[in-house]
């Protein structure tokens, strides 16, 4: 018999963007939650870049809040840049972004938690799991605190065993300044996960008095915002410029010489990082062809003179760090205020869980952010929402919530952890998603609103704006197939002066929309003057991206379709992969290791070679 | 694992026949088939040895291979016994091994085991069932490129340079903060027409494959007395339709299955075309008429030494949609003056001699020309099967939208969403490109990180 100082139903361990989530979603359900971490004041922190949401995440964030979560709302709130990213190109890549003011960013995170009910915040390091017959009963703090709990939200970042390095100088630390869980990590390997390790890195912090502006090219925020959450009607915090510039020759030299102080070229840094956010060692080094990179100076608020050197990555030594700074054209008086660093960190193989972020190895427990070899604040925080809403669900009995790759980024992402692992830290691009063109960030509502109003994580007041949004496009849709624009119509001749081809005597605005270089503005203008003046450009944008893009969906659907109609088959759970002679140890140890259901999960394990794959389509066919 | 076993060779009678057994229990019926039951035999070796009954009465002397485990054609234990072709004895033999624990082996489950331990790919098993069916050498040759993997290597150039297009367009949607180099569509579009051509010369390459594997079926039609049955056994080569001077000498169609410069083809002679002249020779006209319906190409016989008369121009009009060959016979003769007047130039006309075999190569080569096979038995690499065909084709229109879209300056993911769809139709056949590989290429050809 287990005695603890207090109880609940679910505790969420970790208190950054996937934990926020969590234990959110988790009291909102019904749970009585608590979340634990390290430093109340640092709840919501953005550890990296302060910005919110671009190509692919923006969508996640957008998706978040379809489903009734927390990020999007507190980014519109604290955003202080917002652009729509990839605007001349399909509505379907097109992603909102923003930076974010980061301390606001946190204090309003922490005001929304503290105002949610049946969320408690408790203060304090997780030092145990307290697991009886491969059951989750609660955790052990520090302390000496015992916490009871039927589920539990492994949520803990980078801090799971986390080392920092700048030069050859070492810590353990779970960010810069803040203490890493040792025992934590030691915990779940003693538990029997499979843990790994991973690195990521961040760049120098400057004061923002000591940069020559004049020397960088100004980026403006969008005139017209677009936010995040479906609920925001205005962006209210003033909007910031941010500042492009570029690294010198001189600079990459400098790297180059003292490459043998970078302890990721010294073999000091075991971690794998990821590809697509190399440290600038690592730009110099493989791309030595460029004679500059593309830096950006990102003002971390309106209250504080930190700017936040994007592109600039390093876990050189912080001295050298200084001189470097100084050979960036504008920065030759810049002062550092924080240095960069590298950070590695653990993390538990994802192929340990199950679409519903529930460890297979012991009931109860989930896993969500980091912790799963992802990276990204919007990585993590879908991974929160998903793990809160199983956890609360897990706890009540109801059944397992998961999200299918055809309806989401999020399914998307789920997917690929769970059956392909990782090899560097996952990010989530649009090209990971086979249904690309179906899952836009305008149509995350369309798409998601109804799951979160089921879960009864979508309150009233937004549910009831999905319904009549639903039923304006609706309308708009209807307007578009009964308006026709003809020949005798005064905007006719500017029209096809703008089109390539012939209009014909007539054409519905439907059809027009399809051409290339019409744009949403034109046919809001060739609307009935009535029906256009009460119609948001929002929803016609979306009744015209649906029809844009209706076409090109059937086709793929059937492409796909067609050529995975053996996905549904099962591979035998009891199937030994080791008696299938044809299998090389490479392709068997893959295989093992993410445990195909059927053979669509086998296609997507990542290495798993052509004729691996008929060797199991057979065996499968074989036995079924 | 059961050990199941099959007759290898064709049924009927024959010189040899071969008994095949695979599976873990393959030495041991061996063993209880020549009854000694310590005969382990050095695997990959012939010996003559004497196949008995239960009762150990002989049933046969037979050659019998052993192949160890996994240096055989299914990766198992296998076992060959080279009988004496009689189905008889085959027969016995095979309910011999059945009573010894063996199970009669299901269609294609000896390459369906190969396949399973991974001796070969679904391709290759695909390119076996070619070669057993081949009956040609250059059907067989044809299904031997492709069980080396020889198909898709030839895909390998053109996806590959998809493969490049494809991460030039994805990187300049998903890194549209980072510095790359502006897309440039001009070059793009040239490439992405190379890899058109490139898929699209493979695909075409059907016409020719199809009619390697499976022949073509060629039908000599003509009004009575042209000669056609002369011809036909010329070009068969014996005596085996009859001919006379009589008019409506052929009454059935006849058929006979010949090779003509490697490629399989079946020729059917029939009965002439005209007013029919009582119920069988009724009947032989209309047979003629299905069988011209049904083949690839029609060889249209004339004969030379005197005018058209209007029988010939009938048939001369109804096959003008035909794929046909022009024959006018009778070219040896002195007063051959053949006025080529009311035939379409676009048809190919030959002159022949069926008497003294003159112009006979100038046929063939006629009757294989439209096929675009002159000489099967020495062209590259074909497309033999009709799933790499469909693959291929519908790659190729893929691919051809995508061009269309790029021309009319359509967003990426557009353009792109054809790409994709083209490479998953060469995946197929090549083996799938993940997401991954594409974007470790990505990774790999620009500094991605902002």
């Amino acid at each position: 018999m287990m005695v603890f100082d207090e109880s609940f139903d679910v505790i969420v361990i970790g208190g950054g963007h996937a934990g926020c989530e969590a234990a959110s979603a988790a009291a909102r359900l019904g749970a009585q939650t608590a979340l634990v971490t390290l430093n109340l004041d640092l709840i919501g922190q953005m550890s990296c870049n302060p910005a919110i949401g671009g190509i692919a995440k923006g969508h996640l964030v957008r998706e978040i809040d379809a489903l009734g979560g927390i990020m999007g709302k507190v980014a519109d709130r604290t955003g202080i840049q917002f652009r729509l990213l990839n605007r001349s190109r399909g509505p379907a890549v097109q992603s909102p972004r923003t930076q974010a003011d980061r301390a606001l960013y946190r204090t309003e995170m922490r005001r929304v938690l503290e105002h949610t009910p049946n969320l408690q915040l408790r203060q304090g390091m997780v030092f145990d799991l307290l697991v009886k017959n491969a059951k989750i009963r609660g955790v052990e703090m520090q302390d000496g605190r015992r916490i009871g709990a039927s589920a539990v939200v492994v949520a803990a970042g980078t801090f799971l065993n986390g080392l920092v390095h700048t030069g050859k100088r070492t810590y353990t630390a779970g960010r810069a300044g803040e203490p890493a869980s040792i025992e934590l990590a030691e915990t779940l390997k003693r538990l029997g996960f499979p843990v790994g390790r991973l690195k990521t890195g961040t760049p120098p912090r400057i004061d923002g008095r000591t940069i020559d502006w004049s020397k960088f090219k100004p980026q403006e925020a969008d005139e017209r915002p677009v936010p995040f959450s479906f609920s925001t009607e205005n962006i209210t915090q003033p909007q910031i410029k941010c500042y492009v510039g570029y690294t010198s020759s001189l600079l990459h030299e400098t790297i180059r010489k003292n490459l043998n102080q970078s302890p990721l070229y010294s073999g000091q840094i075991k971690g794998v990082g990821p590809r697509y956010c190399p440290s600038i060692e690592d730009k110099v080094v493989k791309f030595a062809e460029k004679d500059r990179h593309q830096l950006f100076l990102e003002p971390e608020g309106p209250e504080t003179n930190e700017v936040y050197l994007n592109g600039f990555s390093t876990s050189l030594p912080a001295a050298l760090q200084q001189d470097l700074v100084r050979m960036i054209p504008g920065l030759e008086e810049a002062r550092i205020i924080r240095p960069g660093y590298a950070i590695e960190y653990d993390y538990v193989d994802p192929r340990e869980l199950g679409p519903d972020l529930q460890c297979r190895r012991i009931t109860g427990l989930f896993h969500a952010g980091q912790v799963n070899g992802t990276t990204g604040y919007e990585e993590a925080a879908c991974q929160g929402l998903l793990a809160g809403i199983n956890a609360a669900g897990f706890v009540s009995h109801r059944p397992v919530f998961r999200l299918r790759r055809e309806e989401s980024y999020i399914g998307v992402l789920v997917d690929d952890l769970i059956t392909q692992g990782v090899d560097e830290p996952y990010r989530i691009f649009t090209s990971r998603a086979e249904y690309r063109l179906a899952l836009r960030y305008d149509n995350a509502d369309a798409r998601l609103c109804e799951y979160g109003r089921e879960l009864g994580l979508t309150g009233d007041a937004d549910w009831e704006r999905f319904n009549r949004r639903r039923d304006r496009i609706a309308t708009a849709k209807a307007l578009l197939r009964s308006t026709r624009l003809r020949r005798a119509d005064a905007a006719y001749p500017a029209v096809v002066a703008g089109v390539s081809g012939d209009l014909g005597d007539s054409i519905t605005l439907e059809d027009l929309a399809r051409r290339p270089g019409v744009t949403p503005d034109l046919i809001h203008r060739l609307l009935p003057a009535e029906a256009g003046r009460s119609m948001a450009l929002t929803d016609l944008e979306t009744a015209l991206a649906d029809n844009l893009y209706a076409g090109y969906i059937r086709v793929q659907d059937a492409v796909i379709q067609r050529l995975r109609h053996h996905d549904t088959t099962p591979i035998p759970q009891d199937l030994d992969f080791r008696s299938l002679n044809g299998l090389s140890h490479e392709m068997i140890d893959r295989l093992e290791r993410s445990r195909p259901q059927t053979l669509g999960d086998a296609r997507r394990v990542s290495g798993l070679t052509a004729a691996a794959l008929s060797t199991l389509y057979v065996a499968a066919s074989l036995r079924s | 694992m059961d050990t199941i076993v099959a007759i290898a060779t064709s049924p009927g009678r024959s010189a040899i026949g071969l008994v095949r057994l695979t599976g873990p229990s393959s030495l041991n019926i061996l063993q209880d088939l020549v009854h000694k039951p310590l005969f382990t035999p050095e695997p990959k070796r012939l010996f003559l040895k004497e196949i008995r009954r239960e009762s150990g009465e002989l049933l046969d002397s037979a050659l019998v291979c052993y192949f160890e485990a996994p240096h055989s054609f299914t990766g198992e234990d296998m076992v060959e016994i080279s009988c004496h072709g009689s189905p008889f004895i085959l027969r016995q033999v095979l309910d011999l091994t059945q009573s010894l624990g063996a199970r009669l082996a299901e269609p294609g489950e000896f390459t369906l085991r190969a396949c399973k331990n991974g001796k070969m790919n679904l391709t290759q098993a695909e390119a076996v069932r070619d070669l057993i069916n081949a009956r040609t050498n250059a059907a067989a040759a044809q299904a031997l490129r492709q069980l080396s993997g020889e198909l898709s290597a030839a895909l390998q150039p053109p996806k590959h340079k998809l493969i490049q297009i494809i991460v030039r367009l994805e990187s300049a949607l998903e890194f549209v903060e980072d510095d790359l180099p502006q897309i440039e569509t001009k070059q793009i579009g040239e490439d992405l027409l190379e890899v058109v051509s490139g898929v699209g010369r493979l695909a075409a390459t059907f016409a020719s494959g199809r009619v390697v594997r499976d022949g073509i079926k060629v039908t000599i039609v003509g009004t009575p007395n042209v000669g056609k049955s002369s011809i036909f056994n010329r070009l068969v080569g014996g005596d085996r339709a009859i001919v006379t001077e009589i008019a409506g000498t052929t009454r059935d169609t006849i058929s006979e299955s010949i090779i003509l410069h490697g490629v399989p083809v079946s020729l059917t002679d029939t009965a002439g075309i005209r007013e029919a002249e009582g119920k069988i020779e009724e009947l032989g006209v209309e047979r003629t008429h299905r069988a011209a319906a049904d083949a690839d190409l029609l060889v249209v016989m004339l004969d030379g030494s005197r005018e058209l008369i209007a029988e010939d121009r009938a048939i001369l009009a109804q096959t003008k949609q035909a794929k046909r060959v022009v024959a006018v016979n009778k070219c040896d003769l002195p007063f051959f003056d053949y006025v080529e007047n009311g035939l379409k130039p676009s048809s190919k006309v030959v002159h022949v001699s069926a008497r003294t075999g003159e112009g006979l190569d100038q046929l063939t080569t006629a009757i294989l020309e439209p096929f675009g096979t002159v000489d099967a038995e020495t062209v590259g690499l074909l497309i033999t099967d009709s799933r790499h065909y469909d693959l291929l084709r519908r790659a190729q229109s893929s691919l051809e939208s995508s061009i269309e879209l790029l021309n009319q300056s359509a967003s990426e993911e557009l353009v792109l969403a054809g790409l994709h769809n083209a490479l998953r139709f060469l995946g197929e056949i090549t083996g799938e490109t993940t997401t991954d590989d594409i974007l470790a290429e990505i990774f790999s050809t620009f500094c991605i990180g902002k």
